[in-house]
């Protein structure tokens, strides 16, 4: 653990707290603290000025016209899980929620926090290997190092580091829109554009200006929502990340045809994974073991593999056949 | 006497201020002019430090010192190692402070004094250390290969001592070799127990301060006698100049049997600044720099007749001892030697192990230290030998294992087992988990493929606990005896003070060892004083491991308790006007016998002593009693613990159905501890069976630096436990105690590993290697034969 000296500021507004870290090269907000105290104390992120927005009026949550629901980016993990809107419109996003971390980090966890939340790669943590993340061209140690938690999907040369957030998983399946207020103003990015895939950049996680401050995250109506699930495989029952989790919203026609479908994967990708490949393959067709198969085949037909990792897409596959098939039966 | 106390389920009394954390912890320990301790630690896992300049960190606000190994090579003196199992043990010596080498990752190599621990922990990081990177040794197999890197280049080899027990030349048995060659059928096995981390709750911490001459440690230790005595002959401090003060101590499972380089550095930065030090480490720390436990490969070899009958077994150990050799840990493989052949009658044994460097942290002791190694390698080995042979598991171990009425039994290892009934204990653990119901449940789900298979683990086991005969311990060339000791003061008031040499960090002593004075005394439990752990008033003991306390410590304190009645005896005769040999104790009084009437308690009796007006001539006004005890044997508790896992088969998830655990651990003082010790142990042992592993990269750094990547259970992934006891009494000691910190670890790990394989044997599944997760569970399906 390595301390240093570093300046704490306490925000009393949006506008103050997006001015002085915008302000500041080396700043970073400080919401629940859970990941990012971490990081500061494994000397992987080295601000000199930290933020904190915990004062600032966003711990709301709230209906919208068309029967969605924001919620304000200060809303604890904990208590959006348990909102009686979030566990009857999204009960597979509140059961992703109670399904990661641990109540006491749930607690702390804010919901905008989480979003920004780094990956548990061990190179990348461990503050002194090459990273491409941690430090651009420096290469990655995972690529043919201790791999077996890592990316399948959506990997590229330079990094595999497996995106770590459940509820995100919810999130990009019911495609939210992340708002933002930042230098230059107020600003909507669509969830699935809000998660970049390292590519040759993988230390740009987001599209955030510095100093651009997620404000809330827009969850639009669904109703196929109401019966969403969402199932984690790990190697313990608590306080673990996922191997492969799966988010599935369904709903079958009475010709027994898929009629609609949200489908997507945490612990296989660098990003939280929506399953478009998945979601095609099904929609129009019978909903059955088959063809939810063939449907999983074609989500993973661009998988990646170490040998450490290969086991993730088979393990992968048939979560997700086993998902929708409890699903439908 | 009464028994009104022994074998009640007493709450325990200090756990209030344990759960509550308001009570003197390391850590807690705040004196005036104090200083705090930071280590800069090894990033590398072998290298030579070709230069380090500590003076930045001279600059940095608030330090007071900072100083590299070299700046104290001279008088750091060297770690311990208690246990030299060979006489030509390769035992280099290891500094506190890395000076020239560092030789695994989290060694520590230079050491910063500051007025706050967050400025000890800045100014390291401006030490400024120069490494060039020499080879890393990892693999045990490579590390004792021709031409093979070495950790330590002057010593010539990696391989540290081999070992050898062998039956026919002890001349307690016969000859392995022939009965190998001669065999119908010879199982032949290799088994990795995994490197594990203790992960006790309480971080080590060590506090420091001298005062004139002498020296007040305080330590987060399991062993404050043993460090005492040691810190005094590394140091050449005298040993009345040092006083050990383990206080309230969170945990330890054998990672705090241990001379730790922390304990000296403090000691060498309190002894050079003259000012009190304090060091308490991290958790990230902690998991890479203290002693981890396992990492042993196994080649195994059983010979049997066709009919299930073992006629022989050889065994051959690579045990890992990591950088340097701990204060037991080349021992620790030892003491399993004496266990391979557990609880069977085997004409035959031999054991071979070589203890072998590498550049990774040390390995010693760790809950069971050799026993759940040995009886994981037995119990794993009988259920092949059931499936080579078409037999059940069960009727194969019942045709081998000891029977009641031949206890005492002499092993092949020259061990006399000293009570036990198997069969007893065994089928009522059959009974309670319904072992026929669930044979005919996994047949039905055999038969009709269902991806969901049914297991079912058997584990019968013994342990050795009461550690030790002294005179075992000696021809085991171990460095220290096995005798504990108990004090019994009588104060004025009737109250009791107990001083224990044993040093509890979890157990409960001071509820079961009031539970015993009252009984012995006649008082109430709550008028009974454990102290424990500060050799001040503690001044001999060896401590607490190896399933002793109780079993050893525990006949120490009844023995001291019937010296105060000895005592008290003829000062109550005197004060009931009659002859003592008149008088019984009963009730809590001494009475005339066949009168119940007009007795004196051993409260009156203190006070007549403490007044001392009115005693027989030639009585000395005391009641106080020490008792020393040296065990003249082990104790063998023993048991059965029977494990249902549902393995599903399309996603390796091993899930437990039902654990059933029934042990014989002899007489229990407190059934409620006794319960605690084998949940905790069952956990710890399911643990190794299906969740940890620490894990080395390729270049020695550890991957499993937090508990989020080293998988320590919750109570959420472990099911309700059914537990029930058969009762052996231990024959050699009053209490007929056993012993049972370690049951539940030694026992439980074979007991999952055997249910998941055998859930998956139609397969042609055989083995997996631990911890059985998801993946390698998937990956054996897949593959068949392991």
């Amino acid at each position: 653990m390595t301390m240093r000296p570093i300046t704490f500021f306490r925000a009393g507004s949006i506008d103050e707290a997006v001015a002085a870290v915008s302000s500041h090269p080396d700043s970073a907000f400080l919401a629940g603290g859970t990941t990012e105290i971490d990081l500061l104390r494994l000397n992987v992120v080295q601000p000199t000025l930290l933020v904190d927005v915990n004062d600032l009026p966003l711990t709301y949550l709230e209906d919208v016209d068309d029967g969605g629901v924001r919620i304000g980016a200060m809303a604890r993990m904990s208590d959006v899980a348990r909102a009686p809107r979030i566990v009857e419109r999204y009960p597979g996003m509140s059961q992703a929620l109670l399904l990661g971390a641990s109540e006491q980090l749930r607690n702390m966890a804010s919901m905008g926090g989480n979003m920004c939340q780094r990956t548990r790669c061990s190179y990348f943590r461990d503050g002194q290997s090459p990273c491409n993340k941690r430090e651009p061209g420096s290469g990655c140690s995972a690529l043919t190092g201790i791999n077996r938690g890592h990316a399948v999907l959506g990997t590229s040369e330079q990094c595999i580091a497996t995106h770590p957030s459940d509820v995100a998983v919810a999130l990009v399946a019911l495609d939210a829109m992340i708002r933002t207020i930042g230098p230059d103003g107020t600003n909507a990015i669509p969830i699935e554009r809000f998660f970049l895939r390292p590519a040759d950049t993988p230390s740009i996680e987001h599209p955030l200006a510095h100093g651009e401050l997620i404000v809330a995250i827009d969850v639009p109506a669904l109703p196929v929502a109401r019966t969403s699930r969402y199932v984690k495989h790990r190697d313990r029952a608590s306080y673990e990340f996922a191997l492969v989790s799966v988010f599935s919203a369904m709903r079958v026609d009475d010709a027994g045809n898929v009629a609609e479908l949200r489908l997507a994967l945490g612990g296989v990708g660098t990003v939280p994974w929506r399953a478009h490949r998945a979601e095609e393959a099904l929609i129009g067709r019978p909903a059955t073991p088959e063809n939810f198969a063939a449907a999983a085949d074609a989500e993973f037909a661009d998988a990646r593999t170490t040998p450490m990792n290969e086991f993730m897409v088979t393990f992968a596959k048939r979560a997700i056949v086993r998902e929708l098939s409890e699903v439908t039966s | 006497m009464t028994i009104t106390e022994v074998g009640s389920a007493r709450r325990r009394k200090e756990d209030a201020r344990l759960i509550t954390g308001r009570t003197t912890w390391t850590e807690n320990v705040t004196l005036p002019g104090m200083l705090h301790l930071a280590i800069l630690r090894s990033p590398m896992a072998h290298a030579r430090i070709t230069s380090i300049d500590v003076s930045p960190a001279l600059e940095t606000k608030g330090v007071v010192a900072a100083f590299s190994g070299r700046d104290v090579a001279d008088v750091q003196g060297a770690l311990p190692c208690a246990w030299p199992v060979t006489a030509d043990m390769v035992h280099p010596d290891r500094p506190p402070i890395a000076v020239d080498e560092v030789k695994f990752m989290g060694e520590a190599v230079a050491v910063v004094a500051a007025r706050s621990r967050a400025a000890a922990l800045d100014a390291i990081a401006a030490i400024e250390v120069d490494y060039e990177p020499l080879p890393a040794v990892l693999d045990m197999e490579a590390a004792i290969a021709d031409g093979a890197d070495l950790v330590h280049a002057d010593k010539g080899t990696n391989k540290g001592y081999t070992w050898v027990f062998d039956s026919a030349e002890a001349g307690t048995g016969g000859d392995a070799a022939a009965a190998l060659d001669g065999a119908e059928v010879v199982i032949k096995r290799r088994y990795v127990q995994q490197r594990l981390i203790p992960a006790f709750m309480e971080p080590r911490s060590v506090v420091v301060d001298p005062t004139g001459d002498a020296y007040s440690i305080w330590s987060a230790t399991q062993i404050p006698h043993i460090l005492r005595f040691l810190i005094s002959v590394v140091t050449g401090t005298p040993e009345h100049k040092v006083r050990v003060i383990a206080p309230d101590v969170g945990g330890g499972f054998g990672g705090k049997l241990q001379v730790t380089p922390e304990e000296l550095i403090a000691f060498v930065a309190a002894k050079r600044l003259g000012r009190p030090v304090k060091y308490t480490e991290s958790r990230s720390e902690s998991l890479v720099s203290a002693h981890h436990g396992r990492d042993v490969i196994q080649d195994l070899e059983l010979a049997a007749r066709r009919d299930g009958t073992v006629t022989g077994l050889r065994v051959k150990l690579l045990a890992n001892m990591g950088a340097y050799m701990g204060l037991v840990g080349p021992g620790v493989p030892i003491l399993g030697a004496f266990m391979y052949n557990a609880i069977y009658k085997f004409p035959a044994y031999r054991f071979e192990c070589s203890g072998i460097f590498t550049n990774t942290t040390i390995t010693d002791a760790y809950r069971g230290a050799g026993r759940p190694e040995a009886t994981y390698a037995i119990e794993r080995l009988m259920d092949e030998l059931a499936a080579e042979l078409g037999l059940d598991p069960m009727d194969v171990r019942r045709r081998n294992w000891i029977k009641a009425e031949e206890f005492p039994f002499t092993t092949v290892c020259g061990l006399q087992y000293d009570s036990g009934d198997y069969d007893k204990a065994t089928d009522r653990a059959m009974e309670l988990l319904g072992y026929d119901e669930l044979r005919a449940e996994q047949q039905r789900r055999r038969e009709a493929q269902d991806p969901v298979q049914l297991g079912i683990g058997i584990s019968t086991y013994t342990e050795m606990c009461g550690l030790a005969p002294s005179r075992v311990l000696g021809s085991l060339r171990y460095g220290a005896g096995g005798w504990e000791t108990a004090s019994v003061r009588m104060l004025p008031t009737g109250k009791v003070e107990v001083v224990t040499g044993t040093s509890p960090h979890g157990q409960g002593h001071e509820t079961a060892w009031s539970q015993i004075v009252a009984d012995q005394l006649g008082v109430a439990f709550d008028d009974v004083e454990v102290l424990h752990g500060d050799t001040r008033t503690s001044y001999k003991g060896l401590d607490t491991y190896g399933s002793r306390s109780l079993a050893v410590g525990g006949i120490a304190l009844y023995n001291a308790c019937q010296k105060v009645l000895d005592k008290a005896k003829p000062i109550a005769a005197h004060m009931l006007e009659c002859d003592p040999a008149d008088l019984e104790f009963t009730g809590g009084q001494f009475r005339v016998r066949g009168n119940p009437d007009g007795g004196k308690s051993m409260a009156d009796c203190a006070l007549a002593v403490f007044a001392a007006h009115d005693l027989p001539d030639g009585i000395e006004p005391t009641l106080d009693a020490d008792a020393v005890y040296d065990p003249v044997n082990f104790s063998f508790p023993h048991g059965t613990h029977l494990c249902a896992t549902e393995v599903d088969t399309e996603t390796g998830r091993v899930t437990i159905r039902k654990y059933v655990a029934v042990d014989d651990i002899g007489k229990v003082i407190n059934p409620l501890i006794v319960e605690g010790q084998v949940h905790g142990g069952i956990a710890q042992g399911v643990a190794q069976a299906l969740f940890e592993e620490a894990v080395y990269d390729a270049d020695g750094n550890l991957m499993t630096g937090t508990l989020v990547d080293y998988t320590l259970p919750t109570a959420a992934d472990l099911p309700s436990f059914v537990t029930d006891r058969t009762e052996s009494p231990a024959p050699d000691h009053p209490l007929g105690t056993k012993g049972v910190g370690e049951a539940g670890t030694i026992a439980s790990t074979p007991a999952v590993v055997n249910a998941i394989v055998d859930a998956l044997r139609p397969m042609g599944v055989n083995d997996i290697a631990m911890p059985c997760t998801p993946e390698r569970v998937w990956r054996a399906v897949q593959g068949g034969a392991a």
